[in-house]
């Protein structure tokens, strides 16, 4: 049970560390973007997006803080800190070894 | 590493800054919630559905919180706090458990920390000195090559060494000493004869006015002084025009030119503290010892430190102080014998190199008996929590079928322990600043600095922590550790108590028996020895005589005026009612001090012998009634300026002489060249000091007129037909009489002066019996909870036993015989270490020639007595529980579980 949740939440930590790479972002406008890019095939949870976000800033991978958002509401802005950046780095060819390994498996086993 | 700093920085903030967390995550969600619903009205919606389909998707919003929190990392911290909360609240609901056992602890602590802080000033004080590194310590060899102490002239000696010391001080053995400010009251202090260069080479400063100067350092010239800082705050209400003032010390007028460091104690760091620097000058005068300047080693009673020049190592100057050690023995054949001299770097020396062996001696041995008290404490707590975990076997059980982790249980179990114990070390803090209070509210001659410090409180906190988490752990696990079935189905009771409680917990309260055995023996030594002391023959007259103490100095008389003071004092004591005779001496009567003397043998002359000095005068014998054998007693003519002469006792006369009839015979002081002539032997007595009696009953003594050694009296001997004690407060009205400013020292009968000798082994009794009868309360409370255990697990099978028809004096045999299994084992170990300390103290009666300590006799009876003592109060705490056990009504019992 638990590598499962281990591969998406290391999956969900990738697509975010991604997406605040390009601009800090508030945790609605993260969900939002990565439903988008994906063409609506990958759905974030509220339930794995909360606690993944505090578990990258308690990391030291991204920081948050209040700001205000473009349609002039309140939110908490998240941003990729100096080591999230090494990181995104380390997770995007973490993530092609391992996608490639699969494609491979899959391949080979078809 | 950055990383590590930054998780533990945020994890820090987390736990702080928690509730402002907790509402910026509350506040993220709602703003979530909206901005998903607003959007979804955007795309036509209508907004009450959407915001309840926003809310919906969510999910679980309390969940989700508790997620986010682990991923900050504050699930270890709120697992800690909420183990602490609930073990707090079982052991305040428990309290009938938890107050004994917290007390209990606090009282093993306790002692432990009182007793640490003591060890703590005398041996972990820092150095106190600037720069020890740099700092040597310098020892002339004694007669045995081993490092001793330095003459002042060899002192003087060792400052010409300029080559590899920048400067060099000496200080001598502080000594006691008496000191009056005009009116007040004569106190008691500690002094130190030292040289000017004290501050510059320990590098200390007054905190007030200076140190003297090297031209005050001279005989002749008005005396000087440096009082000690703490002496300045208690006694003189730390006033500043303090300096200046002139008090009488040792009654010579002395003037204040500084006050000591802040916080300094003095030269040795022990614990005791210096109240006044003198110069070294003054010694011969203030200290009483007119030959302490001299180049004599029996005089030398200087420690010298001195600070090395830079870039030079210690190694260096030893080599120049073994150039000066074998001048000095070129020079000096007779007084130094050319043993050489010693440099040791100061940091390696606590106080002195042959006494810091004995000091951590005696430190370990003291720390062993309060050790051991704590053992029997926390092995208590350790029952204590058996028992406790026993009852809850079933809770324990019930949870961990429901999914607890053994090792959540355990660390429950844990949480409760390790607060008992904390709180039992908050407990021992308390009652030891308490105990160290009241220690400090009697007035003693010397003041002592064992303040609870920062070691000591760390010490403390650190013996309650290992106490909780080792005592507590074995329970916490044995607790765990069940076979879950069979204890549910309640089956299993009667196999795992009947089989485990006969190890361990018996064990510990054998032990604690075994103890309080030891510890009461002890005791009954010292109160055996207090015993004989009192019973033993005296020799001299008690009933009727009283002394009184004073010293006229501290009035301004000296000279003759003091003569005709002390003279008008004595005829007017010798002229009460009832009064048969009074005399002046110059210390108490019988006061004895162990001095070397040379027989003048005729056969091998120079035979140097120990014996002891007992100062004398006209009419001593007849007012303490002891009879004179040959010869005459001391008498007028024995004056200033006579000739030399003593009286001897008749085993001085038998064991130095050779003939009890020594009249006529000579002897000298050692390295002094006088003789002094025997007119007299008298019968042998007992010593002002009884403890010493005890050890020695007949010493070598010999009494000299005081007049002769150029002694001022100070105390009026008397003697009355009517009540002593009477006497002793008319004595005090004569003296205030004549003029109310002089000081009394002391008024006190005979019979008291002797009580008092005897104040060292009774201290040692009553703190050996506290200890005794603390281990035994122990003892008692971990009789009462083994039994209250064992009765608990087996109150299903007395009620079935009784219900089958057994009567009550059955079921009380069979408790009895668990205790009397544990009593008498653990009674009996007791008895025999008990035994094997009193034939050691007796084998270890005569350490070495000369010295003697008291050999106690091996009492069948008392030990005997002492262990039917613990074994009944032992088989008191048992019978409690065990009384309840057979009150259970077999229906009850049955029904219980």
């Amino acid at each position: 049970m638990s590598d499962q949740t281990d591969l998406i939440q290391g999956t969900l930590d990738l697509l975010i560390l991604r997406t605040l790479a390009l601009e800090p972002m508030h945790g609605w406008a993260i969900a939002q973007r990565i439903q988008q890019i994906s063409d609506e095939l990958l759905k974030v949870q509220q339930g794995s997006l909360y606690p993944a976000l505090h578990r990258l800033e308690h990391q030291g991978w991204i920081t948050a803080e209040w700001g205000t958002s473009e349609a002039n509401r309140k939110a908490r802005f998240y941003s990729l800190t100096k080591a999230g950046r090494k990181q995104v780095a380390l997770e995007l060819s973490k993530w092609e070894r391992l996608s490639a390994g699969v494609n491979l498996v899959l391949a080979r086993t078809s | 590493m950055n990383r590590l700093l930054h998780i533990v920085r945020s994890r820090v903030r987390s736990i702080l800054f928690r509730d402002r967390r907790e509402d910026d995550l509350a506040e993220e969600l709602r703003l979530h919630i909206e901005q998903q619903a607003e959007q979804w009205i955007a795309q036509g919606a209508d907004p009450a559905e959407a915001r309840q389909r926003a809310k919906r998707e969510f999910g679980n919003l309390e969940s989700l919180k508790e997620q986010s929190r682990d991923a900050r990392g504050i699930a270890a911290w709120d697992a800690v706090v909420r183990d602490t909360r609930h073990a707090a609240r079982r052991l305040l609901r428990d309290w009938r458990f938890s107050v004994p056992a917290v007390l209990l602890l606090g009282l093993g602590i306790g002692a432990n920390t009182a007793i640490f802080s003591v060890v703590n000033a005398a041996l972990f004080r820092p150095s106190p000195f600037a720069h020890p590194d740099r700092l040597v310590d310098i020892y002339q060899k004694d007669r045995n090559g081993a490092p001793g102490t330095n003459s002042y002239p060899a002192y003087l000696d060792m400052t010409t060494a300029t080559g590899v010391f920048a400067h060099v001080m000496a200080a001598s053995i502080p000594d006691g000493v008496r000191y009056r400010e005009s009116g007040g009251p004569v106190r008691n202090g500690v002094a130190e004869y030292t040289t000017a260069s004290y501050p510059v080479v320990l590098g200390v400063t007054p905190s007030l006015g200076r140190w003297f100067r090297a031209d005050e350092d001279r005989q002749g010239v008005p005396v000087v002084a440096v009082i000690g800082y703490q002496a300045w705050t208690t006694h003189f209400a730390a006033d500043p025009s303090v300096v200046g003032r002139t008090l009488y010390l040792q009654g010579a007028p002395v003037t204040i030119v500084g006050v000591g460091p802040q916080g300094y104690r003095g030269t040795l760091n022990l614990g005791v503290v210096t109240d006044f620097w003198l110069p070294v000058q003054s010694a011969p005068v203030l200290g009483g010892m007119p030959n302490v300047l001299a180049r004599r080693p029996v005089e030398a009673v200087f420690f010298v430190k001195a600070r090395l020049r830079d870039g030079v190592t210690v190694a260096q100057a030893q080599a120049a102080m073994e150039v000066l050690g074998r001048r000095l023995a070129a020079e000096y054949p007779d007084e130094d014998p050319g043993k050489g001299i010693t440099v040791l770097p100061a940091n390696d020396v606590r106080a002195h190199p042959q006494a810091d062996t004995l000091l951590s001696v005696v430190a370990s041995l003291l720390l062993g008996v309060v050790g051991l008290v704590l053992a029997i404490a926390s092995s208590n707590l350790a029952t204590l929590l058996l028992v406790r975990a026993a009852a809850r076997t079933k809770e324990v059980s019930v949870r961990l079928a429901i999914g607890a982790t053994r090792w959540q249980i355990v660390r429950h179990l844990l949480a409760e322990s390790v607060l008992l114990s904390v709180a039992g070390g908050i407990t021992g803090c308390v009652l030891a600043w308490w105990v160290l209070r009241s220690l400090r509210a009697f007035e003693l001659p010397i003041t002592l600095d064992f303040s609870l410090d920062t070691t000591v409180f760390g010490f403390a906190l650190g013996l309650s922590l290992a106490t909780g988490v080792l005592f507590g752990l074995a329970p916490a696990l044995k607790a765990t550790r069940l076979d879950l079935l069979s204890v549910i189905r309640d089956d299993g009771h009667g196999r795992v108590s009947a089989r485990r409680w006969f190890t361990l917990r018996n064990a510990l309260v054998a032990f604690q028996v075994t103890a309080s055995v030891v510890l009461l023996s002890a005791t009954g030594v010292f109160l055996q020895m207090i015993v004989e002391a009192r019973a033993q023959r005296i020799g001299f007259a008690v009933d009727g005589v009283a002394t009184i103490e004073t010293d006229a100095r501290y009035s301004g008389y000296t000279g003759t005026r003091a003569a005709v003071i002390y003279d008008e004092l004595r005829r007017r004591i010798a002229a009460l009612p009832g009064v048969d005779a009074a005399i002046l001496l110059p210390e108490q009567p019988m006061e004895v001090t162990g001095v070397p003397v040379v027989i003048d043998d005729r056969v091998s002359d120079g035979r140097v012998v120990g014996a002891g000095n007992v100062w004398a005068g006209p009419g001593f014998f007849e007012v303490m009634q002891i009879p004179v054998l040959f010869g005459r007693a001391l008498d007028e003519r024995d004056r200033q300026g006579s000739s030399l002469v003593a009286v001897v006792t008749e085993s001085m006369a038998r064991q130095y002489f050779g003939d009890v009839n020594a009249v006529g015979r000579r002897f000298r002081l050692d390295q002094r060249p006088d003789w002094i002539e025997v007119v007299g032997v008298v019968r042998d007595t007992g010593t002002l000091d009884r403890g010493a009696d005890l050890v020695d009953p007949r010493p070598q003594l010999f009494f000299r007129p005081f007049e002769q050694a150029n002694l001022p009296p100070n105390t009026v001997v008397a003697r009355t037909r009517g009540d002593d004690a009477a006497l002793a407060r008319d004595m005090q009205r004569v003296l205030l009489a004549m003029d109310p400013s002089l000081p009394v020292f002391s008024a006190l009968t005979m019979t008291q002066r002797l009580e008092q000798s005897l104040i060292a082994p009774r201290a040692v009794a009553s703190s050996l019996g506290a200890l005794g009868v603390l281990g035994l309360v122990l003892a008692g409370v971990g009789l009462y909870a083994v039994i209250a255990f064992a009765v608990s697990r087996r109150t299903r099978e007395i009620g079935i036993r009784m219900a089958l028809g057994a009567r009550s004096s059955d079921v009380l045999r069979d408790v009895a015989r668990d205790v009397a299994v544990v009593l008498g084992a653990g009674a009996g170990i007791g008895l025999v270490f008990a035994s094997l300390v009193i034939l050691a103290m007796r084998a270890f009666a005569r350490p070495a020639p000369g010295i003697a300590i008291y050999r106690p006799s091996l009492d069948p009876l008392q030990l005997g007595a002492i262990a039917v003592f613990i074994v009944a109060v032992g088989v008191a705490a048992a019978f409690i529980p065990a009384r309840r056990a057979v009150r259970v009504s077999p229906i009850s019992s049955l029904r219980q579980e």
